[in-house]
């Protein structure tokens, strides 16, 4: 076995029964391997069972599992311990939960909220054109694709939108409106008036303040900021 | 027992989804198109759709273009009856084989951003299994995304669930099936965040609530993955099928078992051992790093045992490695992207530059509840269970037998979806409303979860599923004996008591994970059980089932396993003849639909 790193986490506690919070402090030791999902399912395993926090694909490819540490939004399923060591130089860790939606309990927050934000942008087609005249696929060249498949890839584990400075002040957030960005650029869609509509709107994209925190934390690395500034040229 | 816990509200709906990935919003999202106005009720476990272990799925989505000039349909047929090792069921194949293009463009059309060739159409790449001219060469015939096919799918049904107004419940489990005189008028829901159950009445009912194997040490599933549909069926008294058939997925990524897409040797990766020999050479001679992947994962082990695998240190594991350095920059950086960052990220290896070490991982279950071609749920062979339907990885119509082809399963979600939708949709028209909440209703629950809020025992929750999990990994895994399936019973009996003796961290019911692990545990030995049970009833190797005391196929096996177990160790079997209506129809080359012999 590789050597083990002893760590300490400070991690937010709430309990919805009581309406009680507060900070708890657990030292483990781990295998610099370990992601921060196994070390939390270890301190549940021998020290906390109490301890609430949430995950589902375990492998960055779902966004359940976005907390805050020392600071930073991320995933804690893509987390190495070694690499958190490195990262932020230090053997402490305060983790909280993320600031876009009331927590449950502990680490876990009610994404099903922070959700509404997306179904606001109409994530699907709305009007889609019509089919290649065959009644076969459309013809999309692979250069269009790649001027928004980057923006594809996102997975709503609203990272962007807890770091953005805006988001937490009626701006939709980064991701929601980057999904009504998408289908701007998306050829199929031909309802561009109502995608404009929203992108425009109180809530819309020039909220953004363009602090670019969105590209700067995304886990999946995708340049948010980059697809929000073609939403404010109008370029799509 | 059960004092204090009652119904906290009661919801009705023209059709509940028990499970809103892939398969079960495929169907809801058909049911919205062709039937506006229905109130539609979702449920998943996770806090939305999006997050569906379907997103996860990774290579492609199998369907013969009408227009490619080399493909045919009935050659997917054909590799899906021979990929099964002669246990699908023909009707099945045929109806999703010629369902699949059709389908492909009601993805495209609803949004799916699929990845393009140079003339703008839908790309393809070759997969396992799957090939030209009844098994003489690879098939270009995986529609995918990327290596985000699965996201790109979860995405595509959930928009259009979302469009036709169907309401998500996130989240929640079903903990019990609603039963009247023998028709399915609904389910039990447990909400998390509240600590809350809410009674559902519906006219039809669908459960898709995907696979199970984190009973496995090593698994690519996610975390909710316990079988918590499958349970809710063998509750009731009705059957599960084929459940010996667990699919072990040849890559997984050394440690936690992330899975490393088929589509990377689909692209020209290659399996080597610790003497960088490119060993399925000696395996599968045609087919070689893309034959099925029962034939594969057996092959990798075969190599760990006979000493030519390699260690991992750091994860203490066996693995042997993955050779993507030939492939071009441009198909590690865009067409594998998603994977060539998990081996970074979790491995610290580039797969640019360096072998990445993969060892096979529990991936699918093949079998599941019992289906006819229409996703009707059945209770034996004669019945069919009124106003209940499944689909999806948790149901078995059967496509794939006791062993899967990669890219089908995608291509079954959306299919059978939509088929089960149209049914859906029909019995709607005259069936009878759900009536009044039964007097019984979430008594068996609120027993259970009694029992674990009340338990002062002294055993230990982590200690259990860690066994568990190492005992299917090593006794009921790849390779499997009368012994080993025995000791694992033994143990599992063991397990199930240990289970029910687990201290309570807290009794409040809100946000209560340490309850609602302790109950997918449950759900987990009991699916074990009946996964342990078959297998040791299935005195043959077939697919994925492989027993060293009988490596060969028989045909006194030809037929699927239908087991029941309303009680726990209690479990009664019965057999589905398998259909062959290919081969009885004598159509074009109706023999290959035969018991063929199976070699790649």
């Amino acid at each position: 076995m590789s050597a083990l790193y002893p760590i300490t986490l400070e991690i937010n506690r709430y309990d919805p029964e009581t309406n009680l919070a507060w900070c708890q402090t657990y030292h483990v030791k781990v295998g610099g391997i370990l992601r921060f999902v196994d070390v939390l399912r270890k301190i549940n395993d021998e020290q906390d069972p109490t301890l609430a926090w949430a995950s589902s694909c375990e492998h960055a490819q779902c966004g359940s599992c976005g907390i805050m540490v020392n600071g930073k939004p991320l995933l804690a399923c893509e987390l190495l311990v070694k690499d958190a060591v490195e990262q932020f130089n230090t053997h402490t860790f305060r983790l909280k939960p993320l600031t876009i939606a009331p927590v449950v309990r502990d680490l876990v927050v009610d994404l099903e909220k922070a959700y509404d934000r997306i179904h606001a942008a109409k994530p699907y087609l709305i009007q889609p054109a019509p089919l290649y005249p065959d009644g076969d696929e459309y013809r999309i060249s692979p250069e269009t694709v790649d001027t928004y498949v980057e923006a594809t890839r996102c997975i709503n584990c609203f990272c962007c939108a807890t770091a953005c400075i805006s988001s937490h002040h009626h701006f939709l957030g980064p991701n929601a409106t980057m999904e009504n960005i998408v289908r701007l650029m998306d050829p199929r869609e031909t309802a561009k008036q109502e995608r404009m509509d929203i992108l425009y709107k109180e809530d819309g994209v020039y909220r953004c303040h363009t602090s670019r925190a969105c590209s700067f934390v995304c886990p999946k690395e995708i340049d948010v900021s980059h697809f929000l500034a073609l939403g404010k040229e109008g370029k799509f | 027992m059960g004092e204090g816990l009652t119904i906290d509200a009661t919801l009705t709906c023209d059709v509940l989804v028990i499970g809103a990935g892939g398969a079960g919003l495929r169907a809801a999202a058909h049911i919205g198109e062709q039937r506006p106005g229905s109130k539609i009720i979702a449920l998943t476990k996770v806090v939305s759709p999006q997050k569906s272990h379907t997103t996860t799925a990774q290579g492609g989505m199998a369907a013969v273009d009408p227009k490619d000039p080399a493909d045919r349909t009935i050659f997917h047929m054909f590799d899906t009856w021979k990929g099964s090792d002669c246990s699908a069921d023909q009707n099945v194949i045929k109806k999703v084989c010629e369902l699949g293009w059709e389908e492909m463009v009601w993805l495209e059309t609803h949004g799916m951003h699929f990845s393009r060739t140079e003339e703008g159409r839908i790309a393809k790449r070759p997969f396992g299994g799957h090939m030209l001219n009844f098994g003489e060469t690879k098939a270009f015939r995986a529609c995918y995304e990327a290596d985000r096919t699965g996201k790109g799918i979860m995405d595509t049904v959930w928009d259009e669930s979302l469009r036709h107004g169907v309401d998500f419940i996130g989240q929640c489990v079903a903990t019990e099936l609603l039963m009247r005189s023998g028709t399915c008028i609904g389910a039990i829901i447990y909400r998390y965040p509240e600590g809350t159950f809410i009674a559902i009445l519906a006219n039809a009912t669908i459960i898709a609530t995907g696979g199970n194997t984190r009973m496995y040490l090593v698994s690519s599933n996610c975390r909710g993955n316990t079988g918590d549909g499958l349970v809710l069926a063998l509750n009731a008294g009705l059957p599960v099928m084929d459940l010996e058939a667990v699919q072990l997925h040849p890559t997984g990524i050394v440690g936690p078992g992330i899975l490393a897409s088929e589509a990377l040797r689909g692209e020209g990766a290659i399996l080597r051992n610790k003497d960088e020999e490119p060993f399925m050479e000696r395996y599968a001679p045609t087919a070689k790093d893309l034959a099925p992947r029962d034939l594969v994962s057996r092959a990798i082990m075969q190599e760990i045992r006979e000493g030519k695998g390699l260690f991992h240190e750091g994860h203490n594991a066996h693995h042997v490695w993955l050779d993507l350095r030939h492939l071009p920059a441009a198909v590690h950086e865009k067409k594998l992207q998603e994977v060539c960052s998990f081996f970074k990220r979790f491995v610290g290896v580039d797969p640019q530059k360096d072998l990445c070490p993969v060892t096979p991982t529990a991936h699918y279950q093949m079998g599941g509840i019992p289906t006819n071609e229409f996703g009707e749920v059945q209770k034996d062979l004669q019945t069919i269970v009124p106003g209940l339907f499944a689909c999806g990885e948790a149901a078995a119509a059967s496509l794939h037998g006791l062993n899967r082809l990669g890219t089908n399963s995608l291509l079954e979600l959306i299919t059978m979806g939509r088929v089960i939708g149209e049914r859906v949709v029909e019995y709607l028209k005259d069936s009878q409303a759900p009536g009044e909440l039964p007097s019984d209703a979430g008594h068996s629950i609120f027993d259970q979860f009694s029992t674990y809020l009340a338990s002062q025992g002294t055993e230990n929750y982590a200690q259990i599923r860690d066994t568990l999990r190492n005992l299917m990994m090593e006794k009921v895994g790849i390779f499997r004996t009368e012994k080993s399936l025995l000791e694992a019973l033994e143990k599992l009996k063991e397990l199930r008591e240990k289970a029910l003796h687990i201290p309570i961290g807290t009794t409040s019911l809100k946000a209560n994970q340490n309850l609602w692990q302790i109950w997918e545990l449950n759900n987990l030995i009991s699916i074990s059980y009946v996964i342990t049970r078959s297998a040791l009833e299935r005195k043959e190797s077939r697919g994925a089932h492989f027993r060293e005391d009988y490596p060969e196929r028989s045909n006194e096996y030809n037929y699927h396993t239908l087991a029941y177990m309303s009680e726990f160790d209690t479990v009664t079997f019965d057999k589905r003849p398998i259909d062959m209506s290919i081969f009885e129809a004598k159509g074009e080359r109706y023999e290959l639909f035969d018991f063929i012999e199976r070699k790649y």
